[in-house]
């Protein structure tokens, strides 16, 4: 009995941990961020992106903050390819996930 | 009625294209840039659109005020070499166009081409362009300026940003080929205004947008 409700636990818990949703966010350090007007293009870049929920631009810093919707995410190899794309170096990208 | 609708559309493309030598000549993926300057030589307009961040395409409409005469032109601009570094940037740039003139009766075909190159960082700016220009109704031109720019304070992203500036042109034709023209930059969100007096009187105005 004690061994049934044992598994019995263990499936539910399993079962249950898709039920969060998780959240990520990327931060980007990036070389050559200088201007409002590079932090503009950053912006437009990735806001066209539908996997992102907020983007953040630090100028004293030189990062971007990466806020992703619900399960989703961009690749580094996406992000870095975008902000090349906008003219841009990276330098390091820190990942980071927590759940809702 | 047409006339003032023609008139005051070229006003908006003249203030737009003005800029062409202030902001940037490229803009973001996508972006398009309309711009307006106006200073003692001349006075222009142009559109410009970026279909990646390496060359930019658009239409540029120039009135030189002492030759009296007006240049439409298809102009592109390339980015040759962007150096991209932990606290500044540096850009080099061409930007040539090919188009039409007229002076007078008859319009005749005219080209320009030149290097631009900046470096900034939050506290500097300082940027130099140049260009030569040929025709077949006009005198070949040449024309070069300078820039230096330094920022009272650093603004954060999304602040009004400011710049006190001294432009120098340098124009072997003109009466007087070198003007000094101190002046304001104020840059907020995606616009772009420029203002001063040359050191002959003359006023510069500049307007840019982007999206």
């Amino acid at each position: 009995m004690k061994f049934t409700t044992f598994i019995l636990s263990t499936l539910l818990l399993s079962f249950a941990v898709p039920a969060y949703a998780t959240t990520s966010t990327s931060i980007v350090h990036v070389n050559g961020l200088v201007c409002d007007f590079c932090a503009r293009a950053i912006e437009k870049v990735f806001g066209q992106k539908t996997e992102v929920e907020a983007v953040k631009v630090d100028l004293d810093q030189k990062i971007i903050t990466l806020d992703f919707k619900e399960n989703q995410k961009l690749d580094n190899a996406t992000i870095t390819k975008l902000v090349t794309d906008a003219g841009y170096n990276v330098v390091s990208i820190d990942n980071g996930e927590g759940k809702k | 009625m047409q006339k003032l609708y023609i008139s005051g559309l070229l006003v908006i493309i003249m203030m737009t294209a003005a800029l062409s030598a202030v902001a940037r000549p490229i803009s973001y993926p996508s972006g398009i840039a309309p711009m307006v300057m106006n200073d003692g030589t001349s006075n222009s307009a142009n559109i410009q659109y970026s279909p990646t961040a390496t060359y930019s395409i658009g239409y540029t409409f120039e009135h030189f005020r002492e030759d009296n005469f007006n240049l439409h032109a298809l102009q592109v601009n390339n980015l040759l070499k962007r150096w991209n570094n932990p606290d500044s940037q540096g850009n080099l740039y061409l930007e040539s166009g090919i188009g039409l003139s007229g002076k007078g009766e008859g319009i005749h075909p005219v080209a320009f081409t030149g290097a631009e190159a900046d470096w900034e960082d939050r506290r500097f700016l300082v940027s130099y362009k140049n260009r030569y220009t040929t025709g077949q109704d006009i005198n070949d031109f040449y024309m070069e300026s300078a820039r230096l720019g330094v920022a009272p304070y650093i603004g954060e992203f999304g602040d009004l940003h400011t710049w006190l500036m001294v432009q120098v042109d340098h124009n072997p034709r003109a009466k007087d080929p070198v003007t000094v023209t101190p002046l304001v930059r104020l840059f907020k969100g995606t616009n772009l205004v420029e203002a001063g007096v040359s050191n002959q009187g003359k006023i510069l105005f500049n307007w840019m947008t982007q999206f």
